[in-house]
This record gives structure tokens, C-alpha cells and sequence, in this order.
């Protein structure tokens, strides 16, 4: 038994080295936020721990505090100028904005599309199934270029409803198929039932089927928020002022030098909302990035 | 009888019993948002722009024999092909290690499996960054260590240099994307029967033997999969080349979506950016569709 409880504890120690592997970036990133100026740019050393913690980053990013302030007793100077430069505060919001707003349009019409695949047979629906996966595989880049003339024209380019658009348009493969293998865990016969008994279609799935599917709902408008909240190539394209937290993050690496306080600050807040999220969503969070192909 | 009422008021296919209600706010938005930029991408690839004057002539042939001539889409190619190989192959082969180191229900698993999911939220732009800080050739934490163990000279910056940035983007990749696999990997495993694995080694099989000739096999519809999702988007990577090299240095990382960028944003020429985006597409196509046919992929 010796060897048993030796090899159990190596796994687990094995185990534990490479989830420390995959957590040290976002500790690392972490860690820098709260350093001081002199502790990021130390050319001589990494600073590891030793080092005063300061919240000055999230006050400049987060809060939107004056850069000036910070800046009084240190002589590196760098970045892009203008007091409001590294304000996060207006990204945050519309972040926030386009993300509950696409993954709410996602989710309602996702949800109706989903139900009649899922329990009205009708000729051609295989065919449907189709087309919506090819959707999801579609790079974005191919129709990003026309969707910037499109947009300009609809008076969609640099709004937050042109931006709710394009995120709705890039999850409703990935909702679409997920709810529906949700609702194809849903026995038919529930539906027969609540029609003999007189419920119209509508009422059947809103009352009866909806209800019975809400876990797999929340997982899949949590999986939306996710995929919104971190899309980066469709912002970069549509938007000039507007500007969502990935897009903003990029904007203070210039070419004088990259402040690497306020982008791990800011990008430290932009992963925080995640994580909440997905540990809340564990249980189908392979079904949902299977697009519903594995059932968890 | 209700039925007969009802089909008296509205016309069926207006009613709840007909698909097409149901399906009509995700197809339009599909057909107006999706399908036809598509096909406006190729109206647009059919125009020959010309640079000085920044006038269009409908010339259909003139940017498609353009991309074939152009060695810089060759060689996009090539680094997409690489890189997504290259990425593919070392997040498959790490993910379904760690599943299964990671499978079993003693204390403490739970929790290291649920950490493993973080990088997932992470957004792509964000892990772009985070590497540029731990790469930064004077106080990168990474480059640093590699210093330390001779393994990278000050003067050879991982970023900077040609022979090592394409690796410095897949470690990014490997690092967001390994938890993908580990995730599906852990799934499929969990699934797997107990009973061939019990009969195998009352047979004595070593329990390399019960990997290769039954963990495989039943895992290979999920492996094909994971494989397919990962790849297709592995193979339209985008953020972290824009993020982390900007296709630097020179050409090194410029992959077939970032070159269509820089076409697009650089020299604004909107028509071959578009032949270079259709390009993706019908090599995401082709390569996936035989994919899907030679693995038996079903969703």
C-alpha cells in the first residue's frame, strides 16, 4: 500500500503544479495591478511580493481619478496623453450595456427558433440545423468588411445598438443549438399532455416547457454574457469612439511604452465578472461549449 | 375542433403550429446580418480599386488571380496551417493528459478542476496582454526565467525575434484554450462504462494497454469533436496576432485574418481585404467539411 498512497500523492501534487501553471497569468496580472510604478518597470529584478500595494491603477481605470495625481512623484513618463486617456469608466458601461442587452435579444429569440427545431418537425429542418452551425463556423472576418459598409449605411457604425447587433448575430448559432438540445431532453409527451388539456403551442412552451428548462436558459445567457463581454474582433471593426473593455485595454500599449499598470488594473476588472459567471454555470459548461453535442 | 377555430381566424402559417413564427427573428437576422455580407463580400472581391485615384472598375477575375500571385497569402497560409497545428496538437495532447489526471473523485479535484476553467473567461485581448507583460525582454517575469536557465538571450526578445514569436502566440493560445480540452476530455471520460476497463485488467492488461486500446476508441467521437471546434477556431485566430505581434516581426506571424486586417486598415483596400476574408472562409470550408466526412463528426 505504500506505493498506492506514494503514487496518490504525487498525482496530487502533479495535479496541483499544473493548475498553479494555468492560474500564475491571471495571479501574475493580478499581482501587477496593485504594484507600485518603480515595482512593474524594475529593469534590474523581478518584483515578486516585495513592494507597497497601491489601488492608485483601479482609481485611474476603474474610477476614473486623474492620471496626474499618480504621476507626481515618479519621473517615468509615457503613454498616450490626455487627462481622460485611461478613464475605463465609459468601457465599462458600455461593456456592461451591449453585453446585457445582446445576451437578453440572444437568449429570446434563440429560445423560440430553438423550440419549434426542437418539437415542430417540418421539411427542410436538418437542412436549418445546418446552416446555423455553419454560422458558428464562420470566421467573423468575413463579414466584418461589408457589415462596416452596412452599418455606416443603417447609421449602426459606433452605436451601442449596432454593436448589440453584431454580438447577437455571432451567439445565436452557439444559444440556438445549446437550447435546443435542452429542450430535446424535455420528453415530448409533456407537450402532448398540456395540448389535450388546451394549451395552444405558445402556451405549451411558454408555460409548461420554458419553466422546466430554466437552468439550461441561465446557462446559456451566462455562456452569451461570457462571449460578448470578451469579443474583440467585431468592436475593433464597428467602433471608433465606443469602445468596449478589450478594445480600450489595447489602447494604452503605444509606442512610447505600454502602461502596464493600467492595463493589468483594467484587464483585471474585465476578467473579475467572468468568473463569477462561469463558476456559477460549472455543471453545463461543456454542453454549452459543445454547442450541446455533449450532454453533461 | 379548437384547431378548426382556430385556422379560421389566421392562416396556418401565421399560427403557433407553424414553424415559421418560431423562426422567423433568427432568420432574418441570419439572412440580413450574416448571409448577405457574405455575399457582399464577394460583390466587392469582383472590383478592381485602384490606389491613386481611388476609383472601382467591376473586374471579377482581378483580385482572385491577385491572391493566388500574392506570396504574402502564401505564406499567411502556411503560418495559419502551422499555427493551428501546431496549437491544435499540443492543447489536444495536454488536455486530455491532465483530464486524466484530474479524474477522480478524491478531495480536492473538484476545486483544481474548476480553476482549470478560469483562463476560459479571460478575454482573448486581456491574455494577449497578460503574456506581453510576462514576455517584456527587460522585466518580463517569463523571459526572466528563460535568462536565468540560458535558454533566451536579452538580445533575442521572444516577441521580437521571427524563429520564436510564432511560438510565443501559440503559448498564449495553449494557455486560454488547454482548459477547453480538458473540460470536454474530462466529460468523455466521466461518460466512459466501467466494465471493459474491469474486464481488462482481470485480463492483466497494464493500464497503458486499457488507454490506447479502450480510452481511445470510445473517445474518439469526442476527441473528433473537440478537435473540430478547437481547429476552426484556432484556424480563424485573430486577437492575440493583433494584440501581441501585430503579424510582427515583419510577416512572422501574419496569419490569413490578420493579413486581411492590415489589408483593410492599412491600405484601405476594402475589395482584396474581402478576397483575403473569403479566402478563410473557403479554406475553413473545405478543411472542415472533409474533417466532418472522414471523422463522422455529428452534432
Amino acid at each position: 500500500m505504500v506505493t498506492g498512497k506514494f503514487k496518490s500523492t504525487l498525482r496530487y501534487l502533479v495535479s496541483m503544479l499544473v493548475v498553479c501553471v494555468f492560474v500564475f497569468p491571471i495571479a501574475w496580472f493580478g499581482l501587477t495591478s496593485i504594484k507600485p510604478i518603480s515595482a512593474v518597470f524594475n529593469k534590474d529584478r523581478v518584483v515578486v511580493f516585495d513592494f507597497e500595494p497601491t489601488f492608485e491603477n483601479y482609481r485611474v481605470t476603474v474610477l476614473g481619478g486623474l492620471k496626474s495625481d499618480t504621476k507626481s512623484n515618479s519621473s517615468i513618463l509615457m503613454g498616450t496623453s490626455g487627462e481622460g486617456a485611461y478613464d475605463g469608466r465609459g468601457s465599462i458601461l458600455s461593456s456592461l450595456v451591449i453585453a446585457i442587452c445582446s445576451t437578453f435579444l440572444t437568449t429570446i429569440i434563440a429560445l423560440l427558433a430553438a423550440y419549434a427545431l426542437s418539437r415542430l418537425a417540418f421539411r427542410g429542418s436538418q437542412g436549418y440545423m445546418h446552416w446555423i452551425l455553419s454560422q458558428r463556423f464562420l470566421p467573423p472576418i468575413a463579414i466584418i468588411i461589408p457589415l462596416v459598409f452596412i452599418f455606416r449605411d443603417l447609421g449602426l457604425r459606433d452605436t451601442h445598438l449596432g454593436l448589440i447587433i453584431a454580438h447577437t448575430l455571432i451567439n445565436i448559432p452557439i444559444a440556438l443549438l445549446i437550447l435546443k438540445s435542452f429542450f430535446d431532453d424535455v420528453p415530448i409527451e409533456i407537450d402532448q399532455a398540456a395540448m389535450i388539456d388546451g394549451a395552444s403551442r405558445f402556451q405549451c412552451f411558454y408555460l409548461v416547457v420554458l419553466p422546466m428548462i430554466k437552468g439550461g436558459i441561465a446557462a446559456t445567457a451566462v455562456l452569451c454574457f461570457i462571449f460578448s463581454w470578451t469579443e474583440f474582433l467585431l468592436s475593433l471593426f464597428l467602433t471608433n469612439s465606443i469602445r468596449t473593455v478589450p478594445v480600450k485595454i489595447t489602447t494604452f500599449v503605444t509606442s512610447t511604452g505600454s502602461e502596464w499598470g493600467y492595463i493589468s488594473a483594467l484587464g483585471t476588472a474585465a476578467i473579475i465578472p467572468g468568473f463569477i459567471f462561469i463558476l456559477l454555470v460549472q455543471n453545463h459548461l461543456v454542453r454549452g461549449l459543445t454547442m450541446g453535442a455533449i450532454k453533461d | 375542433m379548437r384547431d378548426q377555430s382556430k385556422r379560421s381566424l389566421l392562416p396556418r402559417w401565421l399560427t403557433s403550429e407553424h414553424p415559421l413564427p418560431w423562426l422567423f427573428p433568427v432568420t432574418s437576422l441570419l439572412i440580413v446580418f450574416g448571409l448577405y455580407p457574405v455575399l457582399y463580400s464577394l460583390w466587392l472581391s469582383f472590383f478592381k480599386r485602384n490606389p491613386a485615384t481611388r476609383k472601382e472598375k467591376f473586374m471579377p477575375s482581378w483580385n482572385w488571380e491577385k491572391l493566388l500571385a500574392d506570396e504574402r497569402v502564401w505564406d499567411a497560409v502556411q503560418i495559419t496551417f502551422t499555427y493551428t497545428l501546431l496549437a491544435l496538437s499540443i492543447q489536444l495532447i495536454l488536455g486530455l493528459a491532465i483530464a486524466l489526471l484530474l479524474d477522480t473523485d478524491k478531495r480536492g479535484f473538484g476545486v483544481m478542476r474548476a480553476l482549470m476553467t478560469l483562463p476560459l473567461v479571460v478575454p482573448p485581448a486581456v491574455t494577449g496582454m497578460m503574456f506581453l507583460l510576462m514576455y517584456d525582454s527587460s522585466f518580463g517575469v517569463i523571459s526572466n526565467s528563460l535568462y536565468a536557465l540560458n535558454l533566451l538571450s536579452p538580445t533575442a526578445p521572444i516577441l521580437g525575434t521571427g524563429s520564436t514569436a510564432l511560438w510565443g502566440v501559440i503559448v498564449a493560445d495553449v494557455w486560454q484554450w488547454t482548459p477547453f480540452m480538458v473540460l470536454i476530455m474530462l466529460a468523455g471520460l466521466r461518460a466512459l462504462p466501467r466494465e471493459p476497463f474491469e474486464a481488462a485488467s482481470i485480463d492483466g492488461a497494464s493500464s497503458l494497454q486499457s488507454f490506447v486500446f479502450l480510452t481511445l476508441p470510445m473517445m474518439s467521437k469526442i476527441i473528433a469533436l473537440a478537435v473540430l471546434i478547437r481547429g476552426i477556431d484556432l484556424f480563424r485566430i485573430f486577437d492575440y496576432v493583433k494584440v501581441m505581434t501585430d503579424s510582427g516581426p515583419g510577416t512572422a506571424t501574419e496569419t490569413l485574418t490578420a493579413y486581411a486586417g492590415t489589408v483593410y486598415f492599412k491600405s484601405a483596400n476594402f475589395s482584396y481585404a474581402s478576397t483575403v476574408a473569403l479566402a478563410t472562409l473557403i479554406l475553413v470550408l473545405v478543411t472542415s467539411s472533409i474533417f466532418i466526412k472522414v471523422f463522422k463528426v455529428r452534432f
